[in-house]
C-alpha cells in the first residue's frame, strides 16, 4: 500500500484506505472514491488527477497523500 | 400521474443536463455550461405536460444530500419543503448521467429516503452510445423500485418522449432505507432519530432519516442549520448511536456510504453493459497536456492573451460601422428636425450618449462568445485545478478561478458563483476581490482611451501596443485581486483549509446553438440596461449642460482667448460648475472637470462614463463638424492655458481609475444579498474607491513628470 501521490501517470490502481478529515472522506465518497475502487492515474504533478470509474477527479496533493492505494 | 398540477423538481448530480432538460421543458434559457456548478440558484418555470400546466423547478447540482456548499444546501432545503416557505416538490426527476451510472445513483439512493415519488431520468444517451454503453430499463427500474427513462437531452423529441412518459408514470413514494442491510445501522438510525430529532427539532418527518444519517456519519453539528438548546443531549445521543455501530466492528463514517454503493452495485449489475475499455479517453490525453505543471499555467495564460487580443482587433470592423450608423443618424436627425432643444436634446442627448455606448456591443459579443466557449469545452474546471496551488497561496482557492473567470464578463455573475465554494472565509476574500476582474462595462471606457491615445504599432508580429495596453489592463485588474486577496487573508482567522476536490467533465464541443443564443442573449442585455440608464441620465445631463444659455455679450465680455462659444457656455452651465466646484479633489489625478461628471455618472454604472462624455462633448462640439468622440477627446484642450486636456498620463490613471473603483450599484446590491449584511458592501466600497485614487493619483504624477 501506498500513498496517492507516489503513483505514476498511467498506473492502474484500487483504494484501499482514506485517511483524511471525515469531511473530505465524505467528499470523495459520494465522488466514488471508495475504498476497494479501482481506478487510474491520469496526471500525477503534486496535484493528481484520478479517473475512478468514469468519474475524473482533480484532487490537491494533501488528499492524495491520505489515499492509500495498491497496484491493481 | 393524476391530472391535477404537480410541482416537479430536477435533481442531480452537478453537470449531467438538468437545466440542459429544464430550458427544454419550459422554453426557458437558464445558463447551460460543461462543468460542475452552473446552476446556484433555485429557478422555477412552467411546462404542460399531459394536458396540464405543471411547475418545474431546476436546482443546484449535488453529490449528495450531505450538504457542503451553499449551493447543495439549497438543493436539499428545497427537497425538504424547508426552503423560503416553499412547499417540497411533488415529483422529482432525477437526472442522472448515464456513462457514470454507479457514482450517480448515490444521490438518487438518498432521494428515494426522503419519500417523494421520483423518475430516473437516464440522460447523456447518445454519448453512452458511442461508448458502447447498453441499459436494461426495466431490469433498472424493478430493481430501483422507481420509473426509468433514458434520453439524450439535446434532442427534441426525447424530451417529447420524457413529457409523455410524465404523465403516465404512476407514481408512488418508494420505500425508503431500501439500501440498508445493517441491524446496527438501522438500531442507531431509530435511536438517533427517537430521541434526538424528534423531540428536539422541527425536522419534517420525510428527512428525519437523511439528518440522522448525517449526524451519524459526521458525529457533530457543524453544518446543522436548526435552532436547538440541548445540544449537549444531542451529542450524547449520537456518541451513543455511533458506538452501536463500532461495537458491531462498522465505521460510523463509512458504513453508511458503502451500504448504498453496495445497493447500487446490486441494482446495476445485471441491468448494464459496459465495454470495459481502460485505454485513455481523447479527454484523459488532452488532460495530460492541459493540467501540466510547466505547460498547464502557460496554456492558461496564453488563452486569455489571445482571448483579449482578438477582443481588440476583431470588433475593430463592426465597431467602426456601427459608429458611422450613429453618426450619420445624427446628422439625419439633426437636418430632418427644425432646429431648436428637441432636436439638440435628440442628437446631443440620446443618440450621442447611446451611440457611445453601443459601439462596444461587437466586444461584449466577442468577449461572452470566447467565455461561453472555455466554458462549454470545460475547460474551465481545469484552469481551477491547474491554478489551485497558486490561488491557495495568495489566499483563494481553486474553486475561486471558476467566479473569478465570469468576473470578466460581469461581477455579479461572478459573486454569485461563489457559492460554489465550501470554505466560508474562501468565499468571502473572492467575493471581495471579484470587483477588480476587468467586467464588460469597463470595456467601453478602456477601448476609447486606448483607441484614442495608445498607439496601433505592431510589436512581435501578431501584436499591436493597444492589445497589450488592453490585455495589461486585464493583468491589472487581476494582479489587484491577487494582491487584495493576499491581504485580506491577514485578517481573516485561519480556518480550516478545504482541499480542492473537483469532478473534472469530460471535453465536449460547445453546442453551438446555446453559445450563439446566449451570446445575442447578453449583447441585447447589455443595449437594453445600457441603454435604459444612459437615455435617462443622458437627459438629465443635456439639461445641465445646456442651461442656462449664454448671449454673444457675456461671451465676448469674459471667454477665454481662442475659446469658442459652445465651450464657454459649456463650461458656465449648471453641470460645468457643478463639476468644477469638484475639480480640485480630481485636479492631481490629472482629470478635469468634464472627467469629473463622467466620473459622477459612472458610479451608476461604469459604461455610462463614455456615454456621458459624448454628450457633454456633443453640446460642445459644433453642429457642422461632427466628428468620432475618440477625435474630440484627442482635440479637447484647456480653454485657459490651450494645452491638450488628455495627455497619455490622464488616459492612463483614468484607466487606472476604472480598473480599481467600485462604480457599480448593482455590484453593491448583490454583495449585500449574498453576504446578508451591509457591512461587506461597506468595506468593499471604501477600499476599493480609496485604492483607485491613490492608484490615480500616483499614475498620474509619476506619468506626467517623466
Ligand atoms: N452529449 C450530451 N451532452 C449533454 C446532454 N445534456 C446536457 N449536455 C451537456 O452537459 C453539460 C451540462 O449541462 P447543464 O444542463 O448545464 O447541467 P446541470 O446539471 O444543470 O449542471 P449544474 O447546474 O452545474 O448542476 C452541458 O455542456 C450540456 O450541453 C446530452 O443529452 N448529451
Ligand atoms: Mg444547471
Amino acid at each position: 500500500m501506498y500513498p496517492l501521490n507516489l503513483t505514476k501517470e498511467g498506473e492502474e490502481v484500487v483504494v484501499k484506505c482514506i485517511n483524511c478529515h471525515c469531511e473530505d472522506v465524505c467528499r470523495l465518497n459520494e465522488l466514488g472514491c471508495i475504498e476497494g475502487a479501482k481506478g487510474v492515474i491520469i496526471s500525477n504533478q503534486k496535484n493528481v488527477i484520478f479517473k475512478v470509474g468514469e468519474t475524473r477527479l482533480a484532487i490537491n496533493s494533501d488528499i492524495a497523500k491520505s489515499i492509500l492505494v495498491s497496484s491493481n | 400521474m393524476e391530472q391535477t398540477p404537480k410541482t416537479i423538481a430536477l435533481v442531480g448530480n452537478p453537470n449531467t443536463g438538468k437545466s440542459t432538460v429544464f430550458n427544454a421543458l419550459t422554453g426557458l434559457r437558464q445558463k447551460i455550461a460543461n462543468y460542475p456548478g452552473i446552476t446556484v440558484e433555485r429557478k422555477v418555470g412552467t411546462s404542460i405536460i399531459g394536458g396540464v400546466l405543471h411547475q418545474i423547478i431546476d436546482l443546484p447540482g449535488a453529490y449528495s444530500l450531505n450538504y457542503k456548499k451553499l449551493d447543495e444546501r439549497i438543493a436539499y432545503q428545497a427537497l425538504i419543503g424547508s426552503y423560503e416557505h416553499e412547499e417540497k416538490p411533488d415529483l422529482v426527476l432525477a437526472v442522472v448521467d448515464v456513462t457514470n451510472l454507479d457514482r450517480n445513483l448515490f444521490l438518487v439512493s438518498q432521494l428515494l429516503d426522503l419519500e417523494i415519488p421520483v423518475i430516473l431520468v437516464l440522460n447523456m444517451m447518445d454519448v453512452a452510445e458511442q461508448k458502447q454503453i447498453t441499459i436494461n430499463e426495466q431490469i433498472l427500474s424493478e430493481n430501483l423500485g422507481i420509473p426509468v427513462i433514458s434520453i439524450s437531452a439535446k434532442k427534441r423529441e426525447d424530451i417529447e418522449r420524457l413529457k409523455q412518459f410524465v404523465a403516465k408514470a404512476e407514481l408512488s413514494p418508494p420505500s425508503p432505507l431500501a439500501w440498508l442491510d445493517s441491524f446496527q445501522l438501522r438500531q442507531a438510525l431509530g435511536k438517533v432519530k427517537k430521541e434526538w430529532i424528534q423531540p428536539h427539532t422541527n425536522i419534517p418527518e420525510s428527512a428525519q432519516h437523511t439528518e440522522a444519517l448525517r449526524l451519524i456519519s459526521e458525529g457533530n453539528f457543524e453544518y446543522v442549520f436548526y435552532t436547538f438548546e440541548e445540544q449537549e443531549k444531542g451529542l450524547k445521543v449520537i456518541e451513543q448511536a455511533r458506538e452501536i455501530l463500532e461495537q458491531a466492528g462498522e465505521n460510523p463514517m463509512a458504513t453508511e456510504v458503502l451500504q448504498r454503493y453496495d445497493f447500487i452495485d446490486r441494482c446495476t449489475k445485471d441491468a448494464t453493459q459496459q465495454n470495459t475499455d481502460t485505454s485513455l479517453s481523447i479527454t484523459d490525453r488532452i488532460d495530460s497536456v492541459v493540467t501540466h505543471k510547466v505547460f498547464g499555467p502557460i496554456i492558461f495564460t496564453s488563452i486569455l492573451l489571445l482571448m483579449f487580443q482578438a477582443i481588440f482587433s476583431w470588433a475593430t470592423p463592426f465597431m467602426d460601422f456601427i459608429d458611422l450608423i450613429f453618426i450619420e443618424t445624427g446628422n439625419w436627425v439633426a437636418n430632418a428636425l427644425p432646429p431648436g432643444i428637441l432636436n439638440d436634446l435628440l442628437v446631443e442627448g440620446v443618440i450621442a450618449g447611446l451611440g457611445g455606448v453601443v459601439i462596444f456591443l461587437p466586444q461584449i459579443v466577442f468577449l461572452f462568445f470566447f467565455i461561453y466557449i472555455l466554458e462549454g469545452t470545460g475547460y474551465m474546471a481545469r484552469a481551477a485545478f491547474v491554478m489551485d496551488g497558486f490561488m491557495t497561496k495568495v489566499g483563494l482557492h481553486g474553486r475561486s478561478v471558476v467566479p473569478l473567470m465570469s468576473g470578466f464578463a460581469c461581477a455579479i455573475p461572478g459573486i454569485m458563483a461563489a457559492r460554489t465554494i465550501e470554505n466560508w472565509r474562501d468565499r468571502i476574500i473572492t467575493i471581495m476581490v471579484l470587483p477588480f476582474m476587468a467586467c464588460s462595462a469597463r470595456l467601453p471606457v478602456y477601448a476609447l482611451l486606448i483607441a484614442a491615445f495608445i498607439p496601433a504599432t505592431p510589436v512581435l508580429g501578431i501584436f499591436t501596443y493597444q492589445g497589450i495596453t488592453f490585455f495589461g489592463l486585464y493583468i491589472f485588474g487581476i494582479v489587484m485581486a491577487l494582491l487584495a486577496a493576499a491581504v485580506m487573508k491577514w485578517f481573516f482567522p485561519s480556518g480550516q483549509q478545504t482541499p480542492f476536490i473537483m469532478e473534472l467533465p469530460a471535453y465536449k464541443l460547445p453546442k453551438w446553438d446555446v453559445v450563439f443564443k446566449n451570446v445575442a442573449d447578453r449583447g441585447w442585455i447589455f443595449v437594453k440596461e445600457a441603454g435604459k440608464i444612459i437615455v435617462a441620465i443622458s437627459i438629465v445631463l443635456w439639461f445641465l449642460a445646456s442651461f442656462p444659455g449664454v448671449d454673444q455679450q457675456e461671451y465676448d465680455q469674459n471667454a477665454y482667448e481662442g475659446e469658442t462659444i459652445e465651450s464657454y457656455q459649456l463650461r458656465n452651465s449648471f453641470a460645468g460648475k457643478f463639476g468644477q466646484i469638484i475639480e480640485p479633489t480630481i485636479e492631481p489625478l490629472g482629470f478635469d472637470w468634464k472627467i469629473g461628471i463622467g466620473l459622477l455618472t459612472s458610479f451608476a454604472a461604469r459604461e455610462v462614463m463614455v456615454g456621458t462624455l459624448n454628450t457633454i462633448y456633443s453640446i460642445e462640439g459644433s453642429d457642422e463638424d461632427i466628428v468620432t468622440l475618440k477625435e474630440k477627446l484627442i482635440n479637447d484642450t484647456d480653454p485657459e492655458t490651450g494645452q491638450p486636456i488628455y495627455s497619455i498620463a490622464t488616459a492612463l490613471s483614468l484607466m487606472v481609475f476604472f480598473a480599481l473603483a467600485m462604480q457599480c450599484m448593482s455590484t453593491i446590491a448583490i454583495v449585500r444579498r449574498e453576504t446578508n449584511s451591509w457591512k461587506w458592501p461597506t468595506a468593499m466600497f471604501v477600499y476599493m474607491s480609496a485604492l483607485a485614487y491613490v492608484c490615480s493619483l500616483i499614475t498620474f504624477q509619476v506619468g506626467s513628470n517623466l
